[in-house]
């Protein structure tokens, strides 16, 4: 288990040089620059250039990365071209709501997909299963702005009983606001983790370790508790840490549509903007917490069954 | 056995939304311009909020919607294919370690996040896109394709065909490459699914091609304010666009549990 977590911990690190390389070679590469863009029409040619030299811009590359870098060690995430303020502050202004959504969504979704997923697992092929899969196959073919359009027309504008927009205030405090944006990342997620949960349980129950269990006389119920649940978690908590990325997806175009102000819309402004800073420390954040996510996903797995390696 | 969808019924959903894609832009309808979501005699869908025929939306704006998800995954499998059946082929280890491990560092990172990278500077570029979609779904394409080949690989029958002195193509390309098919096409279903989810909210979120584009997402996205006055603006396009990620959720599911069928009869 320690071997494992050192190695893992350490492929993760590797990960996080890559990426950051990754995400300022991206972004560096961009033709055009903030200066570009904003100025150039109230601003005289030299006021571009002069511009340019204030913000770094003109310096080369890798002079900026070894700056950027350096930065974002001591916590510096660099300051926003557009709104001068500091992009740590964009970020955690931004944060909290993209957490609220992300948590909740989990919060509905992990225990629901866990139970479905035991229950198809253990009536395979049964009435209930068949239902149950038809309904995720078909939910999961759904796109999420879809879903989120249909549930605003039905439940805001036609019925009027749950906000269309974030109107300002906190989420937490008004939890009729996160009703449907929960609502939308839920039917996906649930399918896709539920699936993979029913998937692990037939695989177990098939398993000679189970069957020998069920013929020594565990108890039915401690025997899907115990025995079949660790390894049919398996390539759940696998799915959830690639959910988190469809996860991800989703919760941006939640904020977009329902105009919570979160990562995806300080994202999607950065983009329109081409605040490089900007887009950069909020990719550079969210790119770290997914590979957190999964290094703790991967140690999970390693807990739940430790024959699982890291070198295949 | 399992009721199943009938095979009919799948094919149509996908192939129904791919002829409007392939073949619609050829049609001429050429309608007179309208008002802002109005509906009536002319607009058989009504309008949409730039007072644009929805049909001819409809017709047209595949292309970028479909074509742009398929073309990524197309790309994705040529450039990760070759990697992986490179990597399961291959007798230096090293060669394998150097193929995929880089790709284990690119697996994590959030697929929209790149594709929002790249839109800073190639805004409203079809292309782009594409190659990010593509780009996204390379590692994992790459390790799907190289655990089939390995499975193929590893097994008694290309020991066989070695003895025989069979050639490095007729083993390669003969016996592994027609072994990697069927899981690969299990994937192909899903992964175009994913894709075409990805492009559409890209453009949904205003990321990709210019808003006012005739492409299903972006109408499905520009539309929605008048999904009360004018629901066709915004039903048509999600519907088609539904209908093929339902068709082809459908039918990869069927062929993982065709490969499966015959997994458990090898044994």
């Amino acid at each position: 288990m320690r071997w494992y977590a050192a190695q893992r911990a350490a492929l993760a690190m590797l990960q996080l040089a890559v990426l950051s390389v990754l995400v300022f070679v991206l972004t560096a590469l961009l033709p055009g620059d903030a200066a570009d863009l904003r100025f150039t029409e109230t601003l005289t040619p030299d006021q571009v250039v002069r511009l340019r030299e204030q913000l770094g811009l003109d310096r080369p590359a890798v002079e900026r990365f070894t700056h950027w870098l350096g930065n974002v060690v001591t916590g510096d995430l660099g300051t926003s071209l557009i709104s001068g303020g500091p992009v740590v502050d964009i970020v955690k202004a931004s944060v909290g709501a993209t957490l609220v959504l992300t948590l909740t969504t989990l919060a509905v979704v992990v225990p629901l997909a866990v139970a479905l997923g035991i229950l198809m697992g253990t009536r395979e092929n049964g009435r209930l299963d068949r239902a149950i899969t038809s309904v995720t196959l078909g939910l999961s073919a759904i796109p999420d702005f879809v879903i989120a359009v249909v549930l605003v027309a039905v439940f805001s504008l036609k019925l009027g009983w749950l906000p269309a927009t974030w109107v300002g205030g906190e989420l937490l405090a008004s939890p009729a606001l996160l009703v449907l944006p929960v609502a939308v990342l839920f039917g996906r997620t649930v399918c896709l983790l539920s699936r993979q949960v029913r998937a692990g349980t037939i695989t177990a129950l098939q398993a000679e370790y189970v069957v020998q269990a069920r013929r020594l006389g565990v108890p039915r119920r401690r025997l899907l508790l115990r025995h079949v649940l660790p390894n049919a978690a398996v390539p759940g908590v696998q799915e959830l840490a690639r959910t988190g990325d469809t996860l991800l997806g989703g919760v941006l175009v939640v904020e977009a549509i329902f105009a919570i102000p979160g990562f995806a819309t300080a994202l999607v402004d950065g983009v329109e903007t081409r605040d490089v800073p900007v887009v950069q420390g909020l990719t550079l954040v969210l790119a770290v917490a997914a590979l957190l996510i999964n290094l703790g996903a991967d140690l999970v797995c390693n807990r739940l069954v430790p024959r699982t390696e890291l070198l295949r | 056995m399992r009721a199943r969808t009938p095979l009919a019924v799948s094919a149509a959903l996908v192939l129904i939304p791919l002829l409007v894609a392939v073949f619609g832009p050829l049609i001429p309808l050429d309608p007179a311009a309208g008002l802002p979501y109005e509906r009536g005699p002319g607009h058989p869908l009504g309008t949409d909020g730039l007072g644009r025929d929805v049909l001819e939306l409809l017709l047209v704006g595949g292309r970028t919607a479909l074509g742009m998800a398929v073309g990524a995954v197309v790309i994705a499998y040529l450039v990760g294919g070759v990697i992986g059946l490179v990597a399961a082929s291959t007798r230096h280890r090293w060669i394998d370690e150097a193929l995929i491990r880089p790709l284990d560092v690119l697996l994590p990172l959030p697929s929209l996040l790149v594709i929002s990278v790249v839109a800073v500077g190639w805004r409203a570029s079809a292309l782009a896109i594409t190659l990010a979609v593509a780009m996204v779904n390379v590692p994992t394409v790459a390790r799907l394709v190289r655990a089939a080949a390995l499975d193929a690989a590893s097994g008694p029958v290309v020991e066989a065909l070695r003895m025989q002195r069979e050639s490095w193509a007729g083993i390669h390309l003969g016996f592994i490459g027609r072994a990697v098919l069927g899981p690969v096409a299990a994937d192909v279903g899903t992964r175009i699914t994913l894709a075409v989810f990805l492009v559409a909210s890209v453009n949904f979120l205003g990321l990709g091609l210019s808003p006012t584009a005739p492409d299903w997402a972006v109408s499905v996205s520009r539309n929605r304010e008048g999904l009360l006055l004018q629901p066709w603006a915004v039903i048509a396009p999600a519907l088609i666009l539904v209908a093929f990620t339902l068709g082809f959720n459908l039918l990869a599911d069927r062929l993982v549990h065709r490969t499966r069928r015959m997994v458990e009869a090898k044994r």
